[in-house]
């Protein structure tokens, strides 16, 4: 039943960052290729974005190691 | 786009002075297995932020030049080496203590959000593509 918690922790965890992380890279693919010269700062808010958005998935993934 | 280089070594600059003060902490203070699990837990999370720069910045440099190429945001490995820290952590809980290890890997977050705020009115006063 552990394992079971884990694997529940970690997909969900991690369904929910794939589903972030990719709305953020696509607006900022479509930004960096329209305005090629606002890279900087499109990458910039893009990796705050990414950073901040895999935060909770990480803390699952410890959280499903220490239920296991 | 010097804006994004400044932020990067920025950061890791921050970063490896919190590991270098959780070190003189391991090393001067009794509480050795709190900072033993902060050193592992930022050590870690600062290769993770580390990865996350390069492989955003190598994203940005496919879309500039046209590069048909996929690329990955590196998610699984920086789940790994969280994975291993708690591992790590787990197997030696004497040595190790893993609240710290947990507050260690959430360290880059404070230290981007920090840098985030103070920095963010250099990007967001400037006419746009200066």
């Amino acid at each position: 039943m552990n394992m079971l918690a884990a694997a529940i922790a970690v997909g969900l965890g991690a369904l929910g960052a794939g589903i972030g992380n990719g709305l953020i890279v696509n607006g900022t693919v479509n930004g960096i290729a329209r305005q090629p010269e606002l890279r900087g700062t499109l990458q910039t808010t893009m990796f705050i974005g990414v950073a901040l958005v895999e935060a909770l998935p990480i803390i699952a993934v410890v959280i499903a190691f220490m239920a296991m | 786009m010097k804006d994004y280089t400044y932020m990067m070594s920025r950061q890791l600059k921050w970063l490896f002075y919190l590991v270098a003060v959780f070190v003189l902490g391991y090393g001067f203070t009794d509480y050795q297995p709190f900072f033993a699990g902060m050193i592992l837990g930022a050590g870690i999370s600062t290769f993770n932020l580390w990865l996350l720069q390069v492989k955003i910045n190598r994203i940005g440099q496919g879309v500039v030049d046209r590069d048909e190429k996929k690329r990955t945001l590196g998610m699984l490995t920086r789940f790994a080496t969280a994975a291993l820290a708690a591992v790590i952590a787990l197997q030696y809980p004497g040595i190790f203590d893993m609240i710290a290890v947990i507050i260690g890997l959430m360290t880059p977050y404070l230290v981007i959000i920090i840098d985030y705020f103070f920095h963010h009115t250099e990007l967001t006063t400037r006419k746009r593509g200066e």
